[in-house]
């Protein structure tokens, strides 16, 4: 019998869509082979399963166990190069996704993969840095620093020993990319971690990863091995090693000094910088800590150069962002484009309007930290100078969009109170204002607060922005004020005084 | 003293004393035992200090910093209810709520007979199906309220 050769993606939210059951479902099917890949992206039409065709890959959209007679039939699939989701994005980080397994390290190879730690390999490390300055790339775990500038200090510092670590924290609820990498192209982070080692002189390198991502963990642990086998770890004159570390539940833990203290066993708490990783970081020895979308995108820079890269996107922003939609949209899913098009243009191109039934009310960029944006504010475009001039993140890429049945101040105490539970508790005007902030709010919202609850939220906001040690504390605010800036009716109609006035 | 020894404890801990130069790892050895009985007792403070040569109280606070670090025997499932910001926007509030009607039990409490423990999480970037439910390490999507007996059926 001939056996049809079917792929569909094994990522977790795929499986959470539904993929795991399709593949219990057709196990015992002769008449198909399944192959499991990486996602699309396009998770708005998971589980999606496609099949090859003369003119590229078909694909059937949120399928369901009955579906198979007609994909084996080959009847009513789309062209996956016409889904307008995908068709409008720049891939290069993510090219691989939906076409190749994970673990197949031959697949990685053939689609121009360990092309850049070859590239490195031939270079001095001082020539990868100068590589990594013309790329302009900065880090995109949320403070965007440029990546050469850190990677030069760890290169000049002297010392026997030196680490790098891929921050696979992924604290920022709404984002999701860089467990698709860990999960769906694996080698991609161990070869952007394999550079940076070469670049600096490490000999050892961690991946700290979230003890939510159970799959991220083990497929990284199998990559490693897979990696370790084909003798890519070996440099020529020293040893290298990689190991997957599991963390155990804390947002402050993504703070790179928090996150270096937690993979010394510790309690993961922010320190003081300076010093700063590059110089005195995992056992005081010279640390590269970056996210693990930034290792994953300095590949394609050695193998295209750097100047490629500083090609894309705009001034200050250069190359793609990885856009993670979540949240009330009709389209979520991964998005990466070249920096500079508005939030209104991504959530009209990609996002597709609202989900069946919801209106708009707001939008957020960047995490449990980032600004809220009302409908008239969505023509700011998409690029790290332009958001820091409005007060606002884009963090590691998360948007989530919120319809017109959420209540804001409810929304403005969840955050305070998701402050209040992660501080770490070094600094007070974090762990004491976080606590201060989720009561005021507490007290609005049961109808008790009083104009000056308002007033006094300001303050304490703004002692909270100027004089806390980490983002999280010195964040914190803006969501809750970009809250009250643009939906204050919401707040001021649950003030008792207005109340007593009815 | 007599220091009760639960099964598997010291087997758990053995490779996790610290081999000189290293220093010991307090997270890792507590996440080492935690894979073996489920969670870490306070009362297996005082045998996990001792093996990495630390005292109660640093091992302690390591223990009680860390969310997913459990000091209390396990139930049979963990069921692990979403709150971060794609799936509140989803009205994961409403999920949660079903839940608890559903099996009965406040969040962060085990149902009597021990089959469910019912707990909130931030995010499991799961955000582009959500609202979500984490169960054990199976990760739901696109959960709704009356989709919710369903959901937790196969898991006795
Ligand atoms: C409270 C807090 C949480 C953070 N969480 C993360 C995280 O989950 N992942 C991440 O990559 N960076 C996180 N960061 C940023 C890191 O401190 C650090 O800047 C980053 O890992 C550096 O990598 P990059 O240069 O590649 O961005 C966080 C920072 C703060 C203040
Ligand atoms: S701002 Fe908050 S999380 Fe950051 S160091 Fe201070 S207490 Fe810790
Ligand atoms: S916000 Fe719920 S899975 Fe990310």
């Amino acid at each position: 019998m001939k056996t049809t050769r079917l792929y569909l993606s094994n990522d977790t939210s795929s499986r959470a869509a539904g993929a795991g059951r399709l593949a219990d479902a057709w196990s015992e099917r002769p008449e198909i082979q399944l192959i499991r890949t990486s996602p699309r992206g396009a998770f708005f039409l998971e589980p999606m399963v496609e099949r090859d065709t003369p003119n590229g890959r078909e694909a059937w959209f949120n399928v369901v166990p009955d579906d198979l007679p007609r994909i084996v039939g080959g009847m009513g699939g789309t062209p996956v190069a016409g889904i307008p989701f995908l068709k409008q994005q720049t891939r290069f980080t993510f090219a691989n996704f939906g076409t190749t397994e994970p673990l197949a390290l031959d697949e990685y190879q053939t689609r121009g993969g360990l092309k850049g730690l070859e590239a490195a390999r031939s270079l001095s490390p001082e020539a990868i840095v100068e590589e990594l300055r013309i790329s302009r790339l900065r880090g995109r775990g949320g403070a965007a620093f440029p990546v050469w500038k850190k990677w030069q200090v760890a290169q000049q510092t002297g010392s026997e020993q030196k680490y790098v670590v891929a921050n696979a924290d992924e604290g920022d609820a709404g984002t999701y990319c860089d467990r698709m990498i860990m999960e769906g192209d694996p080698f991609r982070l161990i070869e952007g971690m394999l550079i940076c080692a070469q670049a600096i002189g490490a000999t050892r390198g961690y991946i700290y990863c979230r003890y939510e991502y159970p799959a991220a963990a083990q497929t990284m642990r199998f990559a490693i091995q897979k990696a370790r086998e084909a003798d890519l770890l070996d440099f020529d004159d020293y040893p290298f090693d990689l190991e997957v570390v599991v963390g155990a539940g804390s947002y402050v833990c993504g703070e790179e000094t928090a996150l270096l203290e937690s993979l010394e066993g510790r309690r993961g708490v922010v320190l003081a910088k300076p010093p700063y990783p590059a110089e005195s970081g995992l056992y005081g020895k010279p640390t590269i800590v970056s996210n693990v979308l930034t290792f994953a995108t300095i590949p394609n820079i050695l193998t295209s150069g750097g100047a490629w890269h500083a090609s894309l996107g705009t001034e200050g922003s250069r190359g793609t962002m990885a856009i993670q939609l979540g949240g009330r949209v009709k389209q979520p899913g991964l998005v990466e484009i070249p920096f500079g098009l508005t939030l209104r243009e991504v959530l009209d191109r990609f996002g597709g309007g609202m989900a069946p039934g919801s209106r708009f009310k707001a939008v957020q960029v960047g995490g449990p930290l980032g600004s809220l944006f009302p409908e008239s504010h969505l023509d700011i475009s998409i690029c790290y100078d332009t958001f820091a001039q409005a007060g606002a993140i884009l963090g590691h890429g998360g948007i989530v969009v919120y319809d017109d049945e959420t209540n804001m101040v409810e929304l403005a105490r969840h955050f305070m109170a998701f402050t209040a539970d992660e501080s770490c508790g070094k600094c007070t005007p974090c762990r004491v204002g976080s606590v201060r902030g989720r009561e005021i709010l507490e007290r609005i919202q049961s109808g008790q607060g009083t104009a000056e609850d308002l007033i006094l939220l300001s303050d304490l906001g703004e002692t909270m922005k100027t004089a806390s040690l980490c983002a999280l504390g010195g964040r914190a605010p803006y969501p809750v004020e970009t809250a009250i800036e643009h939906f204050g009716d919401e707040f001021r109609s649950k003030l008792s005084a207005f109340n007593l006035k009815q | 003293m007599t220091t009760w020894h639960r099964p598997g404890l010291a087997e758990a801990l053995e490779p996790c004393r610290p081999v000189p130069p290293a220093k010991p790892n307090i997270l890792k050895t507590l996440l080492a035992v935690q894979t073996v009985l489920g969670h870490v007792p306070t009362s297996a403070i005082p045998q996990i200090a001792q093996v990495l040569g630390l005292t109660d109280a640093q091992v302690a606070g390591v223990l009680s910093y860390y969310s997913d670090i459990r000091t209390r025997s396990p139930s049979r499932h963990l069921i692990r209810v979403c709150m971060g910001e794609s799936c509140t926007a989803n009205h994961g509030g409403r999920v949660l709520r079903a839940i608890q009607d559903h099996v009965r039990v406040a969040v962060g409490d085990t149902t009597p007979e021990g089959r469910f423990t019912v707990e909130k999480m931030s995010c499991a970037g799961n955000c582009a199906v959500s609202p979500t439910v984490m169960i054990d390490e199976d990760v739901c999507g696109r959960v709704t309220p009356s989709g919710v007996p369903s959901l937790l059926e196969p898991y006795t």
